[in-house]
């Protein structure tokens, strides 16, 4: 594979709240190539979105990245001063972001804001209005040269999102951070968009990073995967290997957990009983033992590191799903309650 | 379905079940300044089968909100009538009504906005027990307790407030206030839309639960399909205001006899890359045209990739019929779907 056009390294992000410290991204690793799409899936408070947000430097007060790397071409991200990483926003790394609606000024024309993005770095007028006038065509915005003159509000939530995108690659950048961005579309403009998305990273070269808590978009959009949970990094690899053979139990539990619209059959779903952890006071060991049906004693104690389980797909967890299935019956269990499968239940063992 | 009747699933409603409500060409428009009117509902008929589960999709902006509203009876309806069982609730008012309405309950979207943050949980589940002076004291109390526990919540927790419980919890407290009057209908309006992916697992198998255990009957409406197709037995397919299609839920994705339930359905990612990368996407031109404005004959002919033009489809307004068993849809050439 060629060189990783960005690497992260022991990230971590920290909100210093009045209950103490939250660890919203807690020492997270990981490469993105040229041209790949890569998913970040987690749900609310995994830390997926404020990961997207460290990379450049955009995370909200009181948050502050209190170590580790981003690597981008050579270059520290975290170590450049705020002019440099103005330069690097927008022009080499560019973000869209779920709510069209507030990320774009009402007062002024939706064109003219896709052209201040290329404005801002030093292309002259004529040319960033022509660019623009491309983009809205490129990003399947009808009708273009009308459209440049409407204001946000006259256009639709979907027409929005494509003004986003189309700002976003204004400057041809390197890569899209696309942080959920159809969560608040209806389904059939969702999946135009993500179509959009997907021939642009084919036509382009473009790399996406994809944050998203729908598996679905996942599966659609990107070739490698990374699972997050409670500020951690506890499953990655080729989509197609972690959902055909996810090995950490929050994954499998997941995926067991959607219906599917193509379901032939009405199963009861799989839920993960409990609720996601307070960062404030994180589990000791592995950060999903309270929930997980296959937790052993170790696991309340220890915690696991991102470890090979397969072809370029790692795992953080003691057990794996192929010991689980194997010892445990994983497959056949019918209720996933914390520590079903392994029958290990806090206090007879610790 | 006998498919769909797996050991730990509520068994379907036979097709023949007595219907508890019945809704009978149903408008509502809503004044838009100028003389104009957002016709949200637009004339639809359905009925919901006692003890089934009726699931209403469509996109934003479809009237699906508002047809719940009207089948609940908290905003009056233009014209039509709403049954439920043989009372025609559109007929009444004031005490009436609201002595209906302790059968028709509803839960709503959002679990931060629908509780009152100064209210206990138990004076928020306790208040419809209030309102219709049903309990009391420490019978009250005892209620309470027992329906915290009934929707998986600690029963001692009636002292605490909102701020104090995540989505999944307040989405709990607001369905055992749903419960608190032993409803017959639960409307639950986009009720897990807000929460993550495992929380609307639990409360999707909660109502499940709960179908069993008291009887129930839903409308569940949702925009996500998936979700809608696995917890209900029939399917409704809203889109500007009108009925497009009702079906059993399997049948409904496997054979669609209406070219926007398709479009709709193809553009749900299913979790699956080999599945999902295989899915043909049945795109839709244009976009969802103003409800002020319907467009004529068939409503969805703007973007329907088959309809013929101008006749029939921009001209006669096709009815919804039955096309098979059990199954209609509102549409002119539904065998070409």
């Amino acid at each position: 594979m060629a060189n990783p056009i960005l690497q992260v390294r022991d990230l971590k992000t920290q909100f210093a709240t009045e209950g103490g410290i939250v660890k919203a991204v807690d020492g997270i690793s990981f490469e993105l190539y040229p041209g790949e799409s890569l998913g970040i899936v987690g749900e609310s408070g995994s830390g997926k979105s404020m990961t997207a947000l460290s990379l450049l430097r955009l995370v909200p007060d009181p948050g502050r990245i209190v170590g580790g790397q981003v690597l981008f071409r050579d270059q520290d991200l975290l170590q450049l001063t705020g002019e440099e990483i103005r330069e690097i926003r927008g022009r080499d790394i560019a973000m869209i972001f779920q709510d069209p609606q507030s990320s774009l000024n009402p007062v002024l024309q939706t064109g003219f804001q896709v052209d201040e993005a290329m404005l801002a770095h030093g292309k002259p007028k004529d040319q960033a209005r022509a660019r623009t006038l491309e983009l809205l065509k490129k990003v399947r915005i009808p009708a273009a040269e009308s459209r440049y003159k409407d204001f946000p509000h006259q256009l639709s939530g979907g027409m929005r999102q494509r003004a986003m995108i189309a700002m976003g690659l204004a400057n041809a950048p390197a890569i899209l951070i696309a942080d959920e961005p159809t969560t608040a579309l209806d389904v059939t403009v969702q999946a135009q968009i993500l179509e959009l998305l997907a021939d642009l990273n084919r036509e382009l070269g473009t790399a996406i990073i994809m944050i998203t808590h729908n598996m679905g978009v996942v599966a659609g959009l990107c070739t490698r995967v990374l699972v997050m949970y409670a500020g951690e990094i506890v499953e990655q690899g080729p989509v197609e290997q972690i959902f055909a053979n996810p090995q950490h139990p929050y994954t499998w539990s997941l995926l067991k957990s959607m219906p599917r619209v193509d379901a032939l059959r009405h199963e009861r779903l799989r839920s993960i009983e409990g609720m996601a952890p307070d960062l404030l006071r994180p589990p000791s060991g592995c950060r999903f033992h309270p929930r997980c049906p296959f937790r052993i004693e170790k696991c309340f104690t220890n915690e696991p590191r991102l470890e090979e389980v397969g072809p370029g797909q790692q795992a953080a967890c003691w057990v794996t799903m192929d010991r689980a299935r194997k010892e445990m019956g994983a497959d056949e269990l019918k209720d996933i309650r914390p520590g079903a499968g392994s029958n290990v239940h806090p206090g007879q063992e610790i | 379905m006998a498919e769909a009747a797996v050991k730990g699933t509520p068994a379907p409603a036979p097709s023949g079940a007595k219907s508890l409500v019945r809704v009978e060409n149903v408008v509502k428009h809503f004044p838009a300044g100028l003389g104009a009117h957002v016709h949200a509902v637009d004339g639809v008929s359905f009925d919901i089968r006692e003890g089934e589960t009726l699931g209403l999709v469509g996109e934003s902006g479809c009237g699906k909100s508002t047809l719940a509203r009207l089948v609940t009876q908290l905003i009056p309806a233009t014209s039509g009538k709403v049954f439920f069982g043989d009372v025609e609730l559109t007929k009444l008012r004031g005490e009436k009504l609201r002595q209906y309405r302790r059968q028709l309950q509803m839960i709503f979207q959002d679990p931060f906005a629908s509780l009152d943050p100064r209210m206990t949980v138990g004076d928020i589940i306790a208040e419809p027990l209030d309102n219709f002076r049903i309990a009391r004291g420490r019978k009250r109390n005892q209620r309470v307790q027992e329906l915290l526990k009934i929707v998986g919540l600690n029963p001692n927790f009636n002292n605490r407030y909102p701020h104090e419980f995540s989505g999944g919890q307040r989405q709990r407290i607001g369905i055992a206030r749903a419960l608190a009057l032993n409803p017959k209908l639960v409307v639950c309006d986009e009720a897990i839309s807000a929460l993550d992916v495992s929380i609307q697992a639990q409360i999707v198998n909660l109502l499940e639960d709960l179908q069993r255990e008291f009887r129930l009957t839903y409308l569940f409406i949702a925009h996500d399909l998936s979700v809608v197709r696995h917890i209900s037995d029939r399917v409704m397919v809203m889109y500007l205001g009108k009925i497009v299609e009702i079906a059993d839920s399997v049948e409904t994705y496997s054979s669609p006899k209406h070219p926007y339930t398709k479009a709709l359905l193809s553009a749900i990612p299913v979790p699956d890359p080999k599945v999902q990368r295989g899915r043909r996407l049945v795109e839709l031109t244009g976009e969802i045209p103003s409800p002020i404005n319907p467009p004529s004959g068939c409503r969805f002919h703007t973007r329907c990739p088959i309809a013929r033009l101008p006749t029939p489809c921009a001209e006669t307004e096709p009815p919804l019929e039955e096309k098979r068993r059990d199954h209609l849809a509102a549409c002119h050439f539904s065998s070409d779907v």
